[in-house]
């Protein structure tokens, strides 16, 4: 199972929650996130393909533009599935994760869900319905373990197009 | 084996992370934060570390002066953290907050004894009424936690039977909000009337003198030592491990000790006697971890110093500013920390050896105590050692820093070379592997 991940600045180590103008680029190694999620991934015989990431502040000027390049890219790579997230409790990510998550489903033949804690209201009431959303602890909350296991499971499940109804609506939001 | 010591531990720290009594406390100290940093400014200008001003300074007949922002600051502290604590947890009880406050106060009052004992100058000691420095103080913060939770539940209560006095339509919100806590605070004062007399009559004397005796000082002297600062350490990184704020946890259980602690060091430095304690906020804050959790300025300047991956030098430089004023969050989730096991074992011994080696220099007269001076947990390190003891601390804190470096290494490098190869796999394979083509990936042709 190929994946990308999609990160902001904070995530993929590029900068701090004030460098929100990195620009948009990739990696082909596992970042943060990524890192933590290693064992999980091979439990379900996933490899990270890239992690793709802007800075918040990138996103929020031009989000048409970053989003139809993330999708382009995401055509280019072909993973399996992509993984917007886990974006814990920061607002700008979690909002921009959710978007591009419905629009890699939207515009592309690649499956994606977002993942973040329950600290993004906003973008949880308007997105559920649209994009599966995994639960996360919020940054030094409890269960990121448990949390980055289930991105994992729904992943492959997704992958293996079985039905995820009943996962989703155990490990995401409702 | 890492998920077993998971199942053990985690349920542990979420029982305390979740616990409505601990967060309460640990919320309530934060009301008392920036007025103890303020009062501590004053204290240090007042105590500075060079023997030539505090001499100038007593000449000129201002050391009063200087003392009493400190005096109003660390001597009534324990006023700040029954307000700050009851006002906290009456918000997770669903009471009015600010009344909560107010009623847990007075009831704290009830139960003080309003005396003070007074030497006079022919030795005869005398007791006259008054509000004593000492309950207000250190010594009466653990009653004041015991009483903004008693207060706050019997609040809560008597509000959940609705034995409160309602208004008719059209009284303000505020003259009805005032009226509805008479019945809640007339019953906790009573109950605390009851209590205080009961008091009275034991050997003890007092609610305060039992409390202090009996739960206050053996708590203090079990937290000032060198073992349970060690243990409280390594829980507190082996939570961060697990992507969890070691800090908050352990700091909810421990931090009410090591505040006292502090606070009975500042107050002898006011008063220009030893200083009592080794372990404090500041031996915390100051010389166990420099840089944030797991003291990783040493791990930084291993990352700039000695590694070679574009990933984690780029990483170090881009968290050197923040990690110089303590905030290491880019590589705790950059890196990361969180869930990678090659790095647990430096994160967990390398505050510990800090610890150890500071107790022991301290014990042997070779560093002084720190001086109770609350310093923001920003103050880069160097700066801070010497304000909060002098030179030598400065000194200790540079070497640890140094120590820290070399502890680091070996397990940076592990991972820099896993990188390092990671990054060569990425431009040798991509072409056949994935087919597309990239060191960075490149968005400007899309």
């Amino acid at each position: 199972m190929k994946v990308v991940m999609i990160f902001d600045q904070i995530q993929a180590g590029a900068g701090t929650k004030d460098d929100k103008m990195v620009p948009l680029a990739g990696k082909k190694e596992a970042l943060g996130p990524a890192v933590m999620m290693q064992p999980m991934l091979k439990e379900v015989d996933g490899h990270i393909m890239a992690c793709l990431y802007c800075g918040t502040g990138t996103y929020e000027a031009n989000k048409a533009e970053v989003s139809r390049k993330l999708c382009a890219m995401v055509k280019k790579l072909k993973p399996d599935i992509v993984m917007c997230g886990p974006a814990f409790n920061y607002i700008d990510y979690g909002a921009m994760a959710a978007k591009i998550a419905y629009d890699i489903n939207t515009t592309t033949d690649v499956k994606a869900f977002a993942a973040m804690s329950k600290e993004n209201e906003e973008t949880i009431h308007e997105y559920k319905d649209k994009v599966a959303i995994v639960e996360t602890p919020k940054k030094g909350g409890f269960g990121l373990n448990d949390a980055l296991r289930n991105m994992c499971t729904l992943a492959k499940a997704k992958v293996n197009n079985e039905d995820t109804t009943a996962l989703e609506k155990e490990i995401c939001f409702q | 084996m890492i998920k077993k010591l998971e199942s053990i531990f985690m349920p542990l720290a979420e029982s305390i992370g979740k616990n409505k009594y601990l967060m309460s406390i640990r919320d309530g100290f934060l009301v008392s934060t920036p007025l103890l940093i303020i009062g501590s400014i004053f204290l240090l200008i007042g105590n500075f570390p060079i023997t030539a001003w505090t001499d100038f300074i007593e000449a000129q007949g201002w050391a009063g002066f200087i003392g009493k922002p400190a005096s109003a600051t660390f001597d009534i502290m324990a006023i700040l953290a029954v307000i700050g604590i009851a006002y906290a947890f009456a918000g997770r009880m669903n009471v009015d907050k600010i009344f909560g406050a107010a009623t847990a106060l007075v009831s704290w009052f009830i139960v003080m004894p309003f005396t003070i004992d007074k030497v006079l100058e022919t030795g005869e000691t005398i007791t006259v009424s008054g509000i004593p420095f000492g309950w207000v103080g250190s010594k009466g913060i653990f009653i004041g936690i015991a009483c903004a939770f008693l207060s706050v539940h019997i609040y809560a209560w008597v509000n959940s039977k609705g034995w409160v006095i309602k208004m008719p339509d059209g009284v303000p919100p505020t003259v009805e909000q005032s009226f509805s806590a008479l019945i809640p605070a007339g019953v906790v004062a009573t109950v605390f009337f009851a209590i205080n007399w009961i008091f009275a009559l034991t050997p003890y004397g007092s609610a305060f003198q039992f409390v202090f005796e009996i739960l206050q000082a053996p708590l203090l002297s079990l937290g000032n030592t060198l073992g349970a600062m060690v243990i409280a350490y390594i829980f507190l990184h082996f939570f961060w491990f697990f992507g969890v704020n070691g800090g908050s946890v352990v700091g909810a259980v421990f931090n009410p000790i090591l505040q006292t602690l502090s606070a009975q060091n500042a107050s002898a430095l006011q008063a220009g006697l030893p200083i009592p304690n080794i372990i404090s906020q500041q031996f915390q804050d100051l010389f166990a971890t420099f840089g944030g959790c797991g003291s990783t300025l040493s791990l930084l300047i291993a990352m700039l110093l000695f590694c070679k991956s574009k990933r984690v030098t780029e990483l170090a430089k881009l968290s050197l500013v923040p990690g110089i004023f303590g905030i290491n969050e880019p590589i705790v989730f950059g890196l990361p920390i969180v869930l990678n096991p090659t790095i647990l074992i430096p994160f967990m011994l390398v505050p510990t050896v800090n610890i150890v080696i500071s107790y022991v220099v301290m014990s042997i007269g070779l560093v002084p105590y720190c001086n109770g001076i609350q310093l923001p947990w920003t103050t880069p390190v160097v700066i801070s050692g010497f304000l909060s003891t002098n030179w030598a601390g400065a000194l200790l804190q540079a070497f640890l820093l140094v120590l820290g470096v070399f502890i680091y290494l070996p397990f940076i490098k592990i991972i820099d070379k896993q990188y390092l190869q990671e990054e060569a796999n990425a431009v040798n394979t991509v072409e056949e592997d994935d087919d597309f083509s990239l060191d960075d990936l490149d968005f400007d042709d899309l």
